[in-house]
């Protein structure tokens, strides 16, 4: 028992820890950042998965094709929102069910990307680590947030940036308005179904952000499963947050925390069956969201879809 | 016993039967235009790749089809692919997005290994055992998901999903794990880790017609569609199902709860998908070992099968042959060399252009029945 | 009454063959209308005659088929509501249009152009409020509003536009009669100081009469009559609207002529004291209590209890508990406290069907809630209560369920094409007795009706009406949740007023008594004095 007390405490101090943990929780952020808006505007898109995918594809090819991170990060951007597109039209210009099409285009996206990964074969590489003097000689933390590649602080500005849009302009109001009630949005004159086509192509680009970040900021190389469920896991952030910024961050980082975790124990040495710990970050997110989901009020018309004339 | 209609409705009854006809032409048009697309991408990318459409398509068919020996191959994978799909009808019919269906499938594949490997018993005993066992397996699994959404409102969407990863880790665990399933033969043919095979006689009996060999799970498939197709329209149980996946409080007006009936329905279609995987094991799927990739994308596939059917459980029969088809065909591909994923790009691109037409199909009827139903909107 | 009279002013918006088609049925055909600047001007009609369709016009959120708008003499087009703000035209919606979750200014803020600016926007709703009386609180959450502030809200949204015409459509549905007269006030006041233009859309005959200086009176999607307001009396304006005279006392009451008349004649005597005071009430609700999720007092300490063969009324502003109240005895929210039992046996609150088993048959007030079910067909509708007596062993005899969905169809006048017809394509009218012969074919111990004549027209009302009456005189207690107090006057037996989720005030039929009613409404205890 103390072993097991000691190991924890051995990993929970570990400088590499808490820099893996922002790594990917980084990653869980910026397509949570994406969905929490989306979700805002109420819809559910588990095309997170595969604007994330298809993001981290496009990024990789980007980079192939130039040997720029910016271009591979750009590329990551449209690959993401190539998806939203598919999603958001779908569901929010014709009618279809927005499950049916995210669920689809997850599955289109694995085909398509495992089959041009077949042909095009991308490589990447990580982009360097800089260093922010000062802050990131902070223990623990320092490096953890301010040591990071540089495509980790484009994350951060956009945090502050997200909620600005969404508390402080008249687009992130009638966002929150067709998410809540798009009735009342409607007969206000927004038009309910583009802002909501709107708010999934921003989460989109985000996620599609994100992939290109975890190939070219973070892993260096793409792989096809490499994405693994993950955006499924950025939507149960958006839920552990109860659909508010802070929560959410929080929550990502917490995922961040689970997949770190079993990634640090192999590394100190310690050793545990290496399927449980795989299947850690998911358990953990099913059990908080057990515990959490209930004690938040979500967006009224969450996963409703907006039909005028239509309850 | 007629009730004649008033005079205007008569009318109404008119002006509506000419617009069928037109409504209908559209559609086709609409579905000829959206397959058409969804095949010209498709050809686009097989162009890519510097090979031709009809080659491929040759290709396909020879491997789904007219090979010798090819179509039962077909069938075989059509069994657990409708299987499948049945579980996604089921749980759609009642309101309910259960698309976790891989990883249901693997819980049911493993409790079938379980069943066969390491318990003793009569060989027709342990097969049916193992069957039903696989289906409560997987409709246990999904019934963490009915827990999860009826006692703490976690959409059953994102659970299934989750649950997913965690059934591969789990098969992962017992496949590589000494007392659990892995097969500690010094003599098994190949280095990879995996589960002892089935034993001879605990696998389903297999038919042979024409040269075609397929597993006897594809009767247990077809029968089982048309009891799911009989309990949804002339069942008391279905008519229930289908009220709570149309209007939960006059369900639960009438005495249909959803936490309970929403429940079942998720068991059932776990456990649909858990008997899937329990009959690719019994039928031969990686000569009858569980594998750490063992579902290759049945599940998925069988979901796009019950999507391409529209949740309807006999028109889902014929789509599981197609998508079959097209998996097995691509095992013909690598000769052309073009690569076998082609064939998942196909299929999620056909069933997106499928959706296409309904869609606007019903945003045309809910304007017409809006109209229609109130005169004025004011409420 | 009027204190003007705008005759002779120009015309500041006016409508020419306005047409709309909604697939088969014309809402609107071929309507002039001309408003005049200055007047208060109602646009009176029932249910679907095309008068809201046609405002919906007006501010651009139905498209015509046809026709021109002109405003002062200017043909223009509006696509949509932010274009008719342009023009100066806004409407003061009767439901939808505040997001509950927004605060009162975020709210009036919404629908805007150009950043949103927080300060300025409250201190424009302060001044509104100040100017026209209209006082709240422009940081709460509407969530937490009740409805006649949250039509403050509405109002003021509307105005911060600074309209000149001012479209109103059924205003006073969720506000008590004190309250209603200081909307009116406020109308007057602005159309005295302010120069607006008032369009004022309702079906209720006393509040056109009193409130307006010019009538325009719709029927099946057509003007049927134009009329200046002092020329004419409520009885006319029945007659233009219903296309016949109006007899029956009910519906008359239906239209509202009649609410201070003389319905208290028309009750039948014997029914009103009959009742056996010492039978076991059917229904009988003791300190029923429920919050909603976020901590709203639903219902606090409600008790009533309704006897074989009579009809009690519920009377209410709504939103005081009417919905949480019909959806407890549909078995849909369990209590917190408190009982529900049914001739003497105690039902548990929320368990699926368990009311319906009790005996208890509920008509919901909005149908696509509770009611019925849209995708299904006429015959599955109709078959939804009685399942059990349609299915041997758990199989469904199809001869069985047409027998009995053709037989309601005929006995319920329900028209539909054929019973698999899907529950769609039906009219409202047609939809709601579907509702209803659902309701009373299982032969109910209790009926609890709620609202059951919105959005119906004339007959409709008056055969729902006749229905409960029928239903009340085979022995079955009538539960009437409704705001209309022409329906409940003309329909109950005695009448309880509902007031935040609980029962303020009762009265006896013989014994009613519009003013005191008027103040329960608006939560005087016991109608002692005003607030």
């Amino acid at each position: 028992m103390t072993d097991i007390l000691a190991a924890i405490a051995d990993i929970f101090t570990s400088p590499t820890m808490y820099s893996s943990a922002v790594r990917l929780g980084g990653f869980l952020a910026f397509a949570a950042l994406g969905e929490l808006v989306a979700e805002k505007a109420g819809t559910i898109n588990i095309s997170v998965e595969g604007s994330l995918l298809a993001g981290a594809f496009a990024g990789a090819v980007g980079y192939d094709m130039t040997g720029s991170t910016w271009v591979g990060l750009l590329f990551g951007v449209v690959g993401g929102l190539l998806v939203g597109l598919i999603q958001a039209n779908m569901s929010h210009r014709l009618s279809a069910d927005q499950f049916i099409v995210g669920i689809t285009a997850n599955i289109l996206v694995v085909g398509f990307v495992g089959f041009l990964n077949g042909v095009l074969n991308p490589a990447a590489r990580r982009a360097s680590i800089i260093e922010i003097p000062i802050l990131s000689n902070i223990p623990l933390i320092g490096p953890a947030l301010f040591g990071q590649t540089w495509p980790t602080y484009i994350l951060y500005p956009l945090i502050p940036l997200t909620w600005w849009g969404l508390y402080k302009t008249r687009w992130g109001l009638e966002v929150r308005a067709v998410g809540e009630n798009p009735q009342a949005a409607d007969v206000s004159g927004i038009d309910v179904n583009k802002r909501r086509r709107q708010a999934i192509y921003y989460g989109a680009m985000l996620a599609g952000l994100g992939g290109a970040f975890l190939v070219v900021g973070q892993v260096g190389s793409f792989d096809t499963g490499m994405v693994g469920g993950r955006g499924f896991i950025a939507i149960a952030a958006v839920y552990f947050g109860g659909w508010r910024l802070k929560g959410m961050l929080f929550g990502a980082l917490l995922f961040g925390f689970a997949d770190a975790f079993r990634l640090t124990m192999p590394v100190l040495g310690y050793r545990l069956n290496a399927h449980m710990m795989a299947a850690f970050p998911y358990v953990l997110t099913l059990i908080v969201m057990y515990f959490v989901t209930k004690e938040f009020r979500q967006p009224a018309a969450l996963s409703r879809p907006f039909v005028r004339g239509l309850r | 016993m007629t009730h004649a209609p008033p005079p205007k409705l008569e009318n109404v009854m008119v002006d509506s039967s000419n617009r069928r006809w037109s409504q209908l032409r559209d559609v086709t048009i609409l579905y000829v235009l959206s397959i058409g697309a969804a095949l010209t991408i498709s050809g686009f990318l097989v162009a890519m790749t510097g090979n031709s459409a009809p080659k491929v398509l040759k290709a396909l068919l020879d491997g789904a089809f007219l090979a010798p020996g090819r179509w039962g191959t077909t069938l075989s994978i059509a069994a657990p692919m409708l299987l499948v799909a049945l579980g996604m009808v089921v749980g759609v019919k009642a309101g309910l997005f259960n698309i976790g269906q891989e990883g249901q499938l693997l819980m049911g594949a493993l409790a079938m290994a379980f069943v066969g490997t390491k318990l003793q018993g009569a060989g027709l005993v342990l097969l049916i055992g193992g069957l039903t066992l696989g289906a409560l397996a997987g409709g246990a699994y999904a019934g963490v998901a009915a827990v999860m959404r009826y006692r703490r409102g976690v959409p059953e969407v994102i659970s299934t999903l989750l649950l997913v990863f965690i059934a591969f880790q789990i098969v992962g665990f017992a496949i590589t794990t000494d007392w659990f399933l892995r097969d500690l033969d010094p003599n098994r043919p190949s280095k990879a880790v995996t589960s002892a095979p089935l034993p001879e006689g605990v696998r389903l009996p297999i038919i042979r017609i024409f040269g075609n060999e397929f597993h006897s799970g594809l009767v247990i498939a077809l029968i089982l569609a048309v009891i799911v197709a009989y309990v949804l329209a002339r069942t008391v149980w279905g008519f229930k199902l289908r009220l709570l996946g149309q209007n939960v409080n006059v369900a639960q007006m009438i005495g249909v709860g959803a936490k309970k009936a929403g429940s079942l329905a998720l068991f059932a279609s776990g456990a649909f998908a858990g008997l899937a995987g329990a009959v690719m094991l019994a039928g031969g799927a990686s000569s009858y070992r569980l594998t750490t990739g063992f579902s290759t994308n049945i599940g998925w596939q069988g979901l796009l099968v019950a999507l391409l059917a529209r949740s309807n459980p006999l028109a889902a029969i014929p789509m599981a042959v197609l998508f079959a088809a097209l998996r097995t065909g691509a095992g013909f591909l690598a000769a052309t060399g073009v690569d076998r994923k082609i064939v998942d790009v196909v299929q999620a691109l056909l069933v997106l252009a499928l959706l296409i037409p309904p869609a606007v199909q019903e945003i045309r009827m809910r304007r017409r029945a809006r109209a229609a139903a109130s005169g004025e909107t004011s409420e | 009454m009027p204190t003007h009279s705008p005759d002779e002013a120009p015309a500041i918006l006016e409508l020419r063959g306005m047409t709309k088609r909604f697939g088969s049925v014309v809402a609107c055909d071929d309507v002039d209308f001309v408003l005049k600047r200055g007047e208060i001007h109602g646009i009176l009609g029932e249910n679907g005659a095309g008068k809201s369709t046609l405002m919906r016009m007006v501010i651009g959120l139905i498209l015509p088929d046809r026709g021109s708008i002109l405003i002062d003499g200017k043909p223009c087009q509006i696509f949509d509501p932010v274009e008719a703000a342009k023009h100066g035209i806004a409407m003061v919606h009767q439901h939808y249009s505040l997001v509950n979750a927004l605060t009162v200014w975020e709210n009036v803020a919404l629908g805007e152009e150009g950043p949103v600016d927080r300060a300025a926007t409250r201190d424009l709703i302060l001044s509104i409020s100040e100017r026209y009386g209209l006082e709240v609180d422009p940081d709460a959450h509407v969530r937490d509003l009740t409805a006649g502030l949250r039509q403050r809200v509405e109002i003021i949204k509307c105005l911060r536009r600074e309209p000149r015409i001012i479209i109103l459509d059924e205003p006073t549905a969720v506000l008590t009669p004190t309250e209603s007269e200081h909307l009116f006030e406020v109308l007057r006041e602005g159309v005295s100081k302010s120069g607006w233009t008032v369009a004022l859309v309702s079906h209720k005959l006393n509040e056109v009469t009193q409130a307006t200086d010019r009538i325009t009176i719709m029927r099946d999607g057509r003007v049927v009559e134009r009329v200046l307001t002092r020329e004419t009396d409520a009885p006319t304006l029945a007659r233009a609207m219903v296309g016949r005279p109006v007899a029956l006392i009910n519906e008359a009451a239906a239209l509202g002529a009649a609410t201070s008349g003389p319905v208290i004649k028309t009750v039948d005597r014997e029914r009103d004291v009959g009742r056996d005071t010492e039978s076991r009430p059917a229904l009988e609700i003791t300190d029923a209590s429920l919050r909603a999720k976020d901590g709203a007092v639903l219902l606090d300490g409600l008790s009533l209890e309704v006897y074989p063969g009579e009809i009690v009324g519920i009377a209410g502003v709504e939103g005081n508990g009417q919905t949480p109240l019909a959806r407890v005895l549909a078995s849909l929210l369990p209590l917190e406290k408190g009982t529900v039992s049914v001739d003497g046996a105690t039902v548990r609150t929320g368990v699926a069907g368990a009311m319906l088993s009790a005996g208890i048959s509920v008509i919901p007030a909005d149908r696509f809630h509770s009611g019925c079910v849209t995708e299904m067909t006429v015959a599955e509708n109709l078959m939804v209560a009685c399942i059990g007596k349609m299915s041997r062993s758990g199989v469904l005899q199809p001869d069985q369920v047409r027998e009995q969905a053709l037989t309601l169809i005929e006995e319920f006048g329900i028209h539909t094409p054929s019973p698999d017809t899907p529950l769609a394509q039906l009219s409202g009218g047609n939809q709601q007795r579907v509702v209803l012969a659902r309701a009373l074919c299982i032969s109910p111990r209790v009926l609890v009706a709620h609202q059951p004549t919105r959005g119906l027209d004339v007959g409709a009302i008056e055969y729902v009406g006749d229905r409960l009456r029928a239903a009340a005189e085979s022995g079955i207690g009538v539960l009437l949740l409704t705001t209309d107090l022409g329906e409940l006057a003309s329909l109950s037996h005695r009448i309880k007023v509902i007031y935040r989720g609980s029962i303020i005030g009762e009265m006896r039929r013989d014994e009613l008594d519009m003013e005191r009613l008027g103040l329960l409404l608006g939560g005087s205890q016991d109608g002692e004095s005003a607030a």
